[in-house]
């Protein structure tokens, strides 16, 4: 349809007017890459302009290069690969310990458009200069006034296209998971760095393809095409037009920069009040237009067009054939046959002279559920922390089967199979409850190209089936967001969703908490059964020494960062040691 | 010590002390309120603007430096409260926001003042020569300002107890409002003093610059890059991030070409992102 209104412009109107929308969708395709990048994975790039005027740039010397060579022209793809790895790049090395979206990114890439736009305008032998770079000619004997156009239609139509898909797929799913709640989907072993630095790379293909194509399209490329200016006009388009869906985009970079266009010069405080409605669609309306557009049409029609950002598993719902999801992926830990065994040698933890753990020894073997308590500031959610690369080790270190563990970031040793489920629960609050469990079955599980097929989304495991059975709300409320929940049901979606890893280690910090008598019950019986499903070890914190009681008799009391006493709950409630530091003894 | 050196040693003196007079507002705001204000750099374009205003009306540049305050001051109230303070859960939305900010603000002076490069003139244009060398006295005034100013900042914040409030609550801001600090006004008043510092900032650099509606971004750029390998929280921090780019740019400048300085001080800072992301005197 897109395609159809698209081609339809010369005809109805003129090639002028059509020239001018051409300038402004390609404008549109590297808005959409902004909204990619911030709108779906959660990061802000305020160069963007960087990518379109390098694929400018580059599409524009290798097509004068090719007018006395015409097998230059097989660089041509170079224009737009170029940019994506080096935005891939950038992405990487600024993401890679970085585990929040803050405002470095953004200002990094805005530095970097004002240090192109630099270089643009003092390299004058490569790029022209201030003057541009001239004389571009059109590819393959197109017109730039008239046929130049289908060709951006292609792209708009194509990158559009690609876009929709890609939001519809597990990767789709897992770049809104980024957004919103990086840190945990680390814990499902997902390398959020590479996720966001994929979303980057795409941004900045699109980028630089629209920029390849504007070359050819203005026949000449000035250091305005790569600048400051252009990079904050296209994150305001994304802004306004709307961020969350691949439209938004595309309606923003066409409406207002064709409007902003007209009026620029005929009305001097309209930049001003462009200015002022930008913070206004920050403060009020964080859709945009295309948001606005969603909600009215709703109303006329309830099947939007406009397909926006939830209920991504729905699609999935509707088709109940379910797949068996494959086996826990065990290439990353080749220990499979090894017994499950973790160490913990002499850990010491220190933060500005404070001592967090300090000589905590603690050997675990073979399957079977552990409980640990102690007092406040013993240093048991700490040695979680410690263990699955969140607390770095002053001294000692940490072994599970094997492998170091101390030095690893949280998602490798979530790929060894080390699962955490946190102390207060830590869901996808804005995802649906079986988008949660999906990305949890991913984890672990999902290859690249299986995270690119839908049929992914109807992966099923025994376990799932079991979760469901014990608790019933995950499947009646399913389409419900997470946010929703009560807290009762979020500490069970979340036991659910570290229990669908299938670990070898399983981690629970406090996983009764907040939970009534009787749920406290449900909890410890799934906990208990899953256990044995999975075959794993599990290390639970807990503070309630009823729920201790059902859950095993291997009790290990912290106390002050070192273990003070191991032994059944017996051993444990007659040891003075232990006694001393509860003087008491229950809850 | 030859001429050239000394130029040399003073320049370094004094590109670090204007790095540390320009993040200093980016500093605290981003302290106090972990708000990256993107519009930092143009609330410095206001202060030169201020002493430009001030002299196209023929005033004496005392009232230039004055309006500069307390103009930026009385805009970064409402800012504070009606734009800042309603995001403060929605750290990329404060962002956003105070971007448009900067948008706003630059198109504004764009629309009054004109596109067009514009100069301060400058009552203390003569030079002195110490140890052999010839350097401005507005340089030499300000390098003198500036040490005096942030010695008496470091000693207020040591030892006032206002300054040990701040402290409180840059270190932990629930636990300083559950002891009875009021953070909420604090986070309003460092605020207005943060944009403050910096119309002042650009008040005493209008005459040694070019004053132009885009020059707020490379002040902003330059204090995030102090901010980022000097690390939050700290003056020590402030001076040691101050220390390192000013350097970098000073030395790689005179090496090769600003255009190299820049390039120098942008790698320094992605460097430390990467592998030092808490920058040098990180505080947890």
């Amino acid at each position: 349809m897109l395609a159809l209104v698209l081609s339809s412009v010369p005809h109805l109107s003129d090639d002028f007017r059509a020239y001018q929308l051409g300038t402004y969708l390609l404008y549109g395709v590297a808005a959409q890459g902004v909204a990619l990048a911030w709108g779906r994975a959660g990061f802000l790039p305020l160069g963007q302009a960087l990518f379109f005027g390098l694929g400018a740039y580059s599409a524009g010397m290798v097509l004068i290069a090719s007018q006395a060579n015409a097998t230059l022209l097989a660089l041509l793809p170079l224009a737009v690969l170029l940019p994506a790895a080096l935005a891939y790049a950038i992405a990487r090395l600024v993401f890679a310990r970085q585990y929040v979206s803050g405002p470095n990114f953004s200002l990094i890439t805005l530095a970097l458009a004002m240090l192109a736009a630099q270089l643009a305008n003092q390299w004058s032998g490569l790029t022209g200069g201030f003057n541009g770079l001239a004389n571009i000619p059109e590819i393959g004997g197109l017109d730039r006034y008239s046929t130049v156009y289908y060709l951006i239609v292609a792209l708009v139509v194509a990158s559009t296209a690609l876009l929709g898909w890609l939001y519809r797929t597990p990767l789709g799913a897992l770049w809104l998971a980024v957004a919103q709640n990086e840190n945990r989907l680390q814990f499902f072993g997902f390398a959020t760095d590479r996720l966001k630095a994929l979303a980057f790379a795409l941004a900045g293909a699109l980028a630089a393809s629209a920029g390849a194509l504007y070359a050819t399209q203005q026949g000449l490329v000035t250091p305005q095409a790569i600048g400051f200016e252009l990079s904050t006009e296209l994150v305001i388009w994304t802004a306004v037009g709307g961020r969350f869906g691949p439209y938004g985009a595309l309606l923003g970079a066409v409406g207002i920069g064709l409007l902003s266009a007209e009026l620029r010069d005929v009305w001097i405080h309209w930049q001003v009040a462009m200015a002022l409605i930008f913070i206004l669609v920050v403060l009020r309306f964080p859709a945009g237009m295309a948001g606005a557009l969603q909600t009215y049409g709703r109303r006329l029609w309830p099947r939007s067009w406009m397909a926006g950002a939830e209920s991504l598993s729905s699609q999935s719902a509707a088709a109940p054939n379910y797949l068996p999801a494959p086996p826990r992926n065990r290439a990353a830990d080749t220990s499979t046959l090894e017994p499950i065994r973790l160490e913990f040698n002499r850990v010491n933890v220190r933060i500005q002279g404070v001592s967090i753990l300090s000589g905590l020894q603690l050997h675990l073997r073979g399957a079977g559920i552990h409980c640990i308590i102690g007092p406040n500031g013993a240093g048991k959610t700490s040695s979680f922390n410690a263990l699955t690369g969140r607390l770095p080790l002053s001294d000692g270190d940490i072994h599970f089967s094997g492998r170091r563990v101390s030095g690893l970031r949280a998602d490798t040793i979530a790929r060894m199979g080390i699962a955490r489920k946190f102390q207060i629960p830590s869901v996808f609050s804005a995802l649906s409850v079986r988008d949660n469990l999906c990305i949890a079955l991913w984890g672990n599980r999902a290859n690249a190209l299986q995270l690119l097929q839908a049929s992914t989304w109807r992966w099923r495991s025994t376990l799932w089936e079991f979760l469901i059975a014990s608790f019933p709300f995950l499947e009646t409320e399913s389409d419900r967001h997470a946010g929703e929940l009560s807290q009762g049901q979020r500490q069970m979606l979340e036991l659910a969703m570290t229990l669908l890893m299938e670990p070898r280690l399983l981690l629970l910090d406090e996983p009764c908490a907040g939970l009534s008598v009787a749920e406290t019950g449900q909890q410890t019986d799934v906990i208990k059964r899953a256990v044995t499903l999975i075959g794993c070890t599990a290390l639970v914190i807990e503070h309630d020494m009823a729920a201790v009681a059902r859950l095993s008799d291997q009790v290990h009391v912290l106390h002050q960062g070192r273990l003070l006493a191991s032994g059944s709950l017996a051993d444990i409630q007659g040891n003075p040691d232990v006694q001393a530091v509860y003087s008491g003894g229950q809850k | 010590m030859d001429a050239s050196a000394v130029t040399l040693a003073l320049n370094l003196i004094y590109h670090i002390a204007v790095l540390a007079l320009v993040g200093l507002g980016l500093g605290i705001v981003f302290g106090l309120l972990g708000v990256m204000n993107m519009a930092h750099g143009e609330f410095i374009a206001l202060g030169a603007y201020a002493m430009l205003a001030v002299q196209n009306h023929g005033l004496a540049p005392g009232y230039g430096v004055a309006l500069a305050v307390l103009g930026t001051a009385a805009l970064g109230y409402p800012v504070e409260r009606w734009l800042v303070r309603p995001l403060r859960s929605r750290p990329l939305d404060t962002l956003l926001a105070t971007w448009g900010l900067s948008l706003l603000l630059r198109k504004s002076i764009e629309a009054v003042f004109g596109r067009q490069y514009q100069n301060v003139s400058n009552n203390l244009s003569g030079t002195s020569t110490l140890l052999g060398a010839e350097y401005p006295d507005y340089r030499l005034l300000l390098i003198v300002v500036i040490f005096v100013g942030f010695a008496l900042l470091a000693l207020w914040y040591r030892r006032s107890p206002a300054g040990a409030r701040l402290q409180a609550s840059v270190a932990n801001r629930p636990l300083a409002q559950a002891i009875g600090i009021d953070v909420d006004r604090q986070a309003c008043v460092a605020f207005v003093c943060g944009v403050a510092s910096a119309g002042l900032a650009g008040a005493l650099l209008a005459p040694l610059v070019r004053v132009e509606p885009l020059m707020g971004m490379d002040y902003l750029l330059d204090s995030f890059f102090v901010l980022v390998v000097g690390g939050l929280g700290s003056l020590s921090g402030l001076a040691a991030g101050s220390g390192i780019i000013g350097g970098t740019q000073v030395v790689v400048s005179t090496i090769s070409d600003q255009t190299g300085g820049y390039v120098a001080v942008l790698l320094l800072s992605i460097g430390f992102l990467w592998l030092r992301p808490n920058g040098l005197l990180a505080r947890r």
